[in-house]
């Protein structure tokens, strides 16, 4: 699936959008601390650090690590805070 | 037992009268302080107080307060800032813009919680306030002098201590959005600006030496310690590392870009103006306010020129909402509004208007076109010198709208006659209402209801009555944050923020308050302003969002509606649960 990183988690990535696979957000979660080291303070063992939140396919926002995801979907990790 | 009120403040406020260079020093009971702590809440409680709700916001009797805080001068991280309360000429409703820096440490040092300024002077003049002691000089030469160059031009003719709070030309002018500027920040929504200006008041410049003493000063200087180093972590990281400026890439994606007068939520040249192509082109620096250890503040410059600071609110106002994808033209509009003195949004909303306007044949301007960002600075430089085109501007998309005609009133991005910040209503819809019920019109700063919109509890092209408790919420926060002062940027820093607010204020004033005295108090806050607007003759029709978000989907994303019956009920819900 695609995974956009925007904000924050791009920023410390460097990259802007790549390929996954997982069945769950936990696993997605999982896999991106492997591949970019630098997020590991945004994401934890127990998902997602307060300040970061992912959204499902420009959507509906989740954080719980159980989301089931589809192969189809789009996940965005984006900042949580979007005061401006 | 010692007077409570000789810690954290000085128990009073400063009265001047511009008109004949008088002052009085007037008590401020423990009780109100308590109610209302500072900032936003002292402030419009001192309005109320001095001043009748219904007078003409630029007349000479009514009233503009600057208002401190209790944690201003304290080592407690971002808590340099205060607040400027008056009735707005945009609006002709209650209006609180903030301000940082060192004007809030200065002004409080003149042993004062606050300055009530009221009068008209004789002639431009700056009003200085030296430990206390006031007078009144001429200011002819700083006459349609930039916000900088008058500061600049003070500092150089009274002295480097003072702190001081301008307008530019736009406020000698009363452009009815015009700011009032600090040290490169603004008082900014509102139009404080005209409402200084209207008293002849060019400048405030302060200086003091009148300290407050601190209840429990070690311990106050073990949680400042304590914050400041928490302020170095995620919750922040946003607001360090990149600046509210990358909102503008997160929102397109989302859809929710105010585009083209919000004719869309998404911007096709967003990418060429994000911030995170700006610094592949520009140098970029990174500041601060006096007393903050965030360092929000990205400044973009190319080559030698002077560096401008850019937000996501300048970003979409002049940018996306104006459809200008030239990201030079973008930062030389944000710069213009600062030299003149004008609130970015409040000018960009309006020139969008306009130029939705042009487009539909009811205003002649054909050279004011979505795109052209050689007519955007055009259009501010008339703004801000009221010229031609731009004296109608200058009053704001509400009151452009009812001279224009042709029903243009349905798409001026307005709320109470304050123009909409850069979030869709459509595709937020706990903002829309947030959006809706603010006391000061369309408003990001007084609700934070966007953060319920980006969580897992709302679907936000859909919300239910469940969003309205939590909109209240970040409204009830908000008045507390801006009545301490604390930066809005911590907030992700705190826990419990209730409890580590009655923490904060026990250390600096010995009160034993409770989280929950604090929810009351916000409440109480949130409340004042409302009866501010009641007795200026606010009705709950006001309420509201212009036509064109309640009959029209977001064309960009035709999922994303809102419709006058869905926001009718979040409402109504919303002045049920305030019990209003």
């Amino acid at each position: 699936m695609r995974v956009e990183l925007l904000g924050v988690p791009r920023e410390r990535a460097g990259v802007a959008e790549l390929e996954l696979q997982a069945d769950t957000l936990g696993q997605l979660l999982a896999a991106l601390v492997v591949r970019f080291p630098a997020l590991n303070k945004l994401i934890t063992p127990e998902g997602l650090e307060p300040s970061v939140v992912a959204n499902l396919n420009g959507d509906r926002f989740v954080r719980d690590p159980h989301t089931q995801l589809k192969q189809s979907d789009s996940v965005l990790i984006l900042s949580a805070d979007a005061g401006g | 037992m010692e007077d409570p009120t000789s810690f954290g403040y000085h128990g009073c406020y400063l009265r001047i009268d511009v008109s004949q260079g008088g002052v009085e020093r007037m008590p401020i009971p423990e009780a109100v302080l308590r109610q209302f702590l500072g900032g936003s809440g002292l402030g419009a409680w001192l309005l109320l107080e001095e001043g009748d709700p219904s007078i003409d916001p630029l007349a000479p009797e009514a009233p503009l307060v600057f208002a401190f805080s209790p944690l201003v001068g304290s080592p407690l991280t971002t808590s340099a800032k205060f607040a400027v309360v008056s009735k707005s000429p945009l609006t002709d409703r209650i209006n609180d813009s903030l301000a940082s820096s060192g004007f809030a440490i200065a002004g409080k040092r003149c042993g004062c919680d606050a300055i009530v300024v009221v009068g008209r002077a004789a002639e431009l003049s700056v009003l200085i306030i030296d430990d206390g002691h006031v007078r009144v000089e001429g200011a002819g030469d700083l006459r349609g002098a930039t916000c900088p160059a008058t500061q600049t031009g003070l500092k150089t003719r009274l002295g480097p201590d003072y702190q001081i709070a301008s307008i530019g030309p736009a406020g000698e002018r009363a452009v009815r959005y015009a700011t009032i500027s600090h040290d490169g920040r603004h008082a900014g929504r509102g139009g404080s600006g005209a409402v200084l200006g209207s008293k002849n008041v060019k400048a405030i410049a302060v200086r003091g030496t009148q300290r407050c003493e601190w209840a429990h000063p070690r311990e106050l200087t073990e949680y400042s310690k304590s914050l400041s180093k928490r302020s170095f972590g995620p919750a922040t990281a946003k607001y360090r590392e990149l600046g509210t400026a990358t909102n503008l890439l997160t929102f397109n994606r989302l859809g929710a870009l105010p585009t083209r007068n919000f004719q869309s939520g998404t911007f096709e040249g967003a990418a060429e103006i994000s911030p995170e192509q700006l610094r592949t082109t520009h140098t970029r620096t990174r500041a601060s306010c006096a007393a903050c250890t965030i360092g929000c503040e990205h400044i973009y410059a190319r080559g030698e020129e002077t560096g401008v600071r850019l937000e996501y609110e300048s970003l979409f106002a002049l940018g996306s909402l104006c459809g200008v994808s030239d990201p030079d033209s973008v930062l030389g509009a944000s710069r213009l509004c600062d030299e003149l003195g004008i609130d970015t949004i409040s000018a960009g909303g309006t020139i969008a208007f306009a130029m939705e306007c042009v487009e539909r044949g009811w205003l002649e301007e054909p050279w004011l076109t979505f795109g052209s960002g050689e007519a955007m600075l055009r259009a501010i430089g008339l703004i801000g010198r009221r010229e031609g085109l731009g004296n109608l501007l200058a009053e704001g998309s509400r009151r452009a709208a009812e001279t224009i005609g042709h029903g243009s009133i349905a798409f001026a991005p307005q709320v109470k006659g304050l123009e909409i910040p850069g979030y869709e209503p459509r595709a937020l819809q706990t903002m829309a209402l947030g959006f809706a019920v603010g006391a000061r019109g369309a408003d990001h700063n007084r609700s934070g209801a966007y953060e319920v919109d980006f969580s897992d509890k709302v679907d936000r092209r859909s919300v239910t009555l469940d969003a309205v408790h939590r909109a209240i919420e970040t409204e009830d926060k908000a008045a507390l944050m801006d009545s301490l002062i604390i930066c809005k940027f911590l907030r992700g820093v705190f826990g419990d923020f209730y409890a580590e607010a009655a923490d904060m204020l026990h250390r600096v004033t010995g009160w034993d308050t409770t989280a929950d005295e604090l929810r009351e108090t916000a409440r109480r806050i949130v409340g004042i302003k409302r009866q501010f607007n009641l007795m200026a003759g606010w009705t709950l029709d006001e309420d509201t969002l212009p036509e064109r978000f309640l009959n029209t989907p977001l064309p960009s994303d035709p999922t994303a509606a809102l419709s006058r019956e869905q926001l009718g009920v979040l409402v109504a819900e919303y002045h049920r649960q305030r019990e209003w």
